[in-house]
């Protein structure tokens, strides 16, 4: 077809239910602060792996739609989530990224989470244990039994990852979050204490969706050469996508020939427990969240999305806690070779989000994202992305082909999916199943 | 050309930025002995580890750069700012460790939003160079290059070596 005039280029698709989104979903400033509302303060939300908080006392902190949260280990080793804000004025009440509470700060003793502004002081479980003049200034109105931190429903699950969740009155847990998405590496995951060897992150100027669609669609591996040139093999093809509830997918595995890739070599020995020599299971899951367990490492990306066009994503490598120096090390260079900020894969990746976020920056005119591939389910069909959609336009009360219009149910096209379930708390728009 | 060990060095460590800046990757392994082991590593104080961001040999760094015109790559040229802090020339004159701390800026391209942001530049990575070195026929060789950086920030990240 020649290249067309604007009534043409705007013409709704000839396509099915879920074959296609509108590109305001990526580029709305109203949608992305109704998507913080709706979605990310609703649901289980992977901060960070265990691993980074070895030792009592050490804590980190993260981003839940714009609500900063602090993650520490109490002395009891149980791992809990708190707003990272003290009751006070609202300064946050640990400025690190990581730390330890066990020893002591300019304003605070050891052992406690210490606001410098003020020097109220909480213990590992968020209780205030601390006011500094407090008979003084309250007269008993403002007291340490009053003033605890503001707990956060947080799990450690699935290989030590923790999860929270803003929202008290969600009611399901992670397991039930997961809805058997992580079930295909569960027992590689969980057969033994894993620990991270590699962190580094990315801001992009996109909606944090498009790395999410990246994530969870194949096709784009013409743009790899490797994958192009060495990976297209009749296993590579035969992987299939499943679709879970709660708008989570997952690609189930193959046998990658490390040998025929030029800089890479075979890493069938280092295979992590339970999982096949080379295998390769990926999943995706809702909203913004990919656990890649290739072979001999983990990958897991994890985002803060800051705006409707930026994004912050982590990326985190996990190996086995028991490594030797010399696997760990063969572990470091099996995840840096693809996966790592000068691997071949990884940057390609991110210049490919970048760019679409270039043709979907707010206020943008509105354009059609074709999601409308339908392979069987095998690893080029695209029925992650029209699963995730499906999901967001449920919870946001939105068409994501018109997202001015209010969700309908309807039939996505294609066999392969559960219903778009939701959390049942979810007021009104999501009905138990 | 420099006659002491210490030029010798500072000349060597200069010339690998040239050469690094132009990408004449070639070049800058004939500045390296067969030997040679490069590494990018980095501290993160988010997960308290050191990390290797990259690690690869002479032979794996020339398979490296024979393969970056098959990949899809952000153009936009890297160019450091280096001053070589310290030479240390051992006791016989022909082995030495120096540290070199630089500033990698990036000539913006085509990686983000080229009508807008080519002919920026901004600062990319900071860090240091810690490298050994042969002094043999009167130059220095390269045999190892850990490029410690204080970087975790990548944003896209780079098919480029710093």
């Amino acid at each position: 077809m020649p290249a067309r005039n604007r009534e043409q280029w705007e013409k709704t698709p000839d396509l099915k239910r879920g074959e296609w989104v509108d590109s305001r979903i990526y580029s709305d400033e109203e949608i992305f602060e109704e998507e913080l509302q709706k979605i990310w303060k609703k649901a289980w939300i992977p901060l960070m792996h265990e691993s980074e908080l070895p030792e009592p006392f050490d804590f980190r902190t993260a981003i839940i739609a714009r609500e900063p949260v602090i993650v520490v280990r109490g002395p009891d080793n149980e791992i809990r989530a708190f707003l990272n804000v003290c009751p006070h004025r609202g300064m946050a009440v640990d400025r690190r990224p990581a730390g330890s509470f066990l020893t002591g700060e300019p304003s605070g003793n050891a052992k406690h989470m210490t606001c410098m502004f003020h020097g109220w002081q909480f213990d590992m479980k968020g209780n205030c244990v601390e006011i500094p003049r407090e008979q003084a200034g309250y007269q008993g109105r403002v007291t340490k039994q009053g003033q605890g931190l503001r707990r956060l429903r947080c799990e450690t699950k699935f290989g030590g990852i923790v999860w929270v969740c803003l929202d008290d009155k969600v009611d399901c847990d992670v397991e039930g979050w997961a809805a058997g998405s992580l079930d295909c590496i569960r027992k590689s995951l969980d057969e033994e204490p894993l620990e991270i060897f590699h962190y580094h992150k990315a801001i992009i100027d996109c909606n944090y969706k498009l790395w999410h669609d990246t994530n969870s669609e194949f096709y784009h591996d013409y743009m790899h050469y490797h994958n192009r040139i060495t990976g297209f093999d009749d296993g590579y093809f035969a992987r299939k996508c499943a679709a879970f509830d709660n708008g989570h997918v997952n690609v189930g595995t193959f046998t990658v020939n490390y040998g025929e890739y030029e800089v890479a070599d075979d890493r069938g020995e280092l295979t992590f427990p339970h999982l096949p020599p080379n295998n390769w299971y990926m999943v995706d899951m809702f909203p913004g969240v990919n656990v890649n367990l290739r072979g001999s490492a983990v990958r897991m990306d994890l985002m803060t999305p800051l705006s409707a066009n930026k994004v912050m994503i982590e990326f985190r490598g996990l190996g086995l806690k028991s490594d030797s120096d010399e696997v760990r090390e063969k572990r470091i260079q099996h995840h840096n070779t693809i996966w790592g900020p000068f691997g071949r894969n990884l940057h390609e990746d991110l210049v490919g989000i970048a760019g679409q976020g270039v043709t979907m920056m707010p206020n943008s005119d509105p354009r059609r994202i074709l999601h409308g591939r339908h392979e069987g389910l095998y690893i080029h069909d695209e029925v992650g992305m029209r699963h995730f959609y499906e999901t967001w336009g449920k919870w946001m009360d939105r068409l994501p082909s018109d997202p001015s219009k209010k969700y309908e149910e309807g039939v996505v096209a294609g066999p392969e999916m559960p219903p778009a379930r939701g959390i049942k708390s979810f007021p009104g728009k999501v009905a138990a199943e | 050309m420099s006659t002491n060990g210490t030029e010798m060095v500072k000349d060597a460590i200069y010339q690998a930025c040239l050469n690094l800046d132009e990408q004449k990757w070639d070049d800058w392994l004939g500045q390296c002995d067969d030997g040679f082991e490069y590494s990018v590593t980095a501290y993160s104080p988010e997960i308290g580890k050191k990390m290797k961001y990259l690690g690869l040999d002479h032979k794996e760094l020339k398979d490296y750069f024979d393969l970056l015109p098959k990949h899809n790559t952000d153009h936009s040229p890297l160019r450091r700012h280096a001053t070589v802090y310290s030479v240390k020339v051992g006791d016989d004159g022909k082995t030495a460790e120096a540290v070199t701390s630089f500033l990698i800026t990036q000539e913006m391209f085509d990686g983000v939003n080229a009508p807008l942001d080519t002919g920026e530049n901004h600062l990319f990575v900071v860090g240091k160079y810690h490298d050994k070195l042969n002094i043999e026929n009167g130059q220095a060789v390269f045999t190892e290059r850990e490029t410690r950086i204080h970087t975790r920030r990548l944003d896209k990240g780079s098919h480029w070596v710093f």
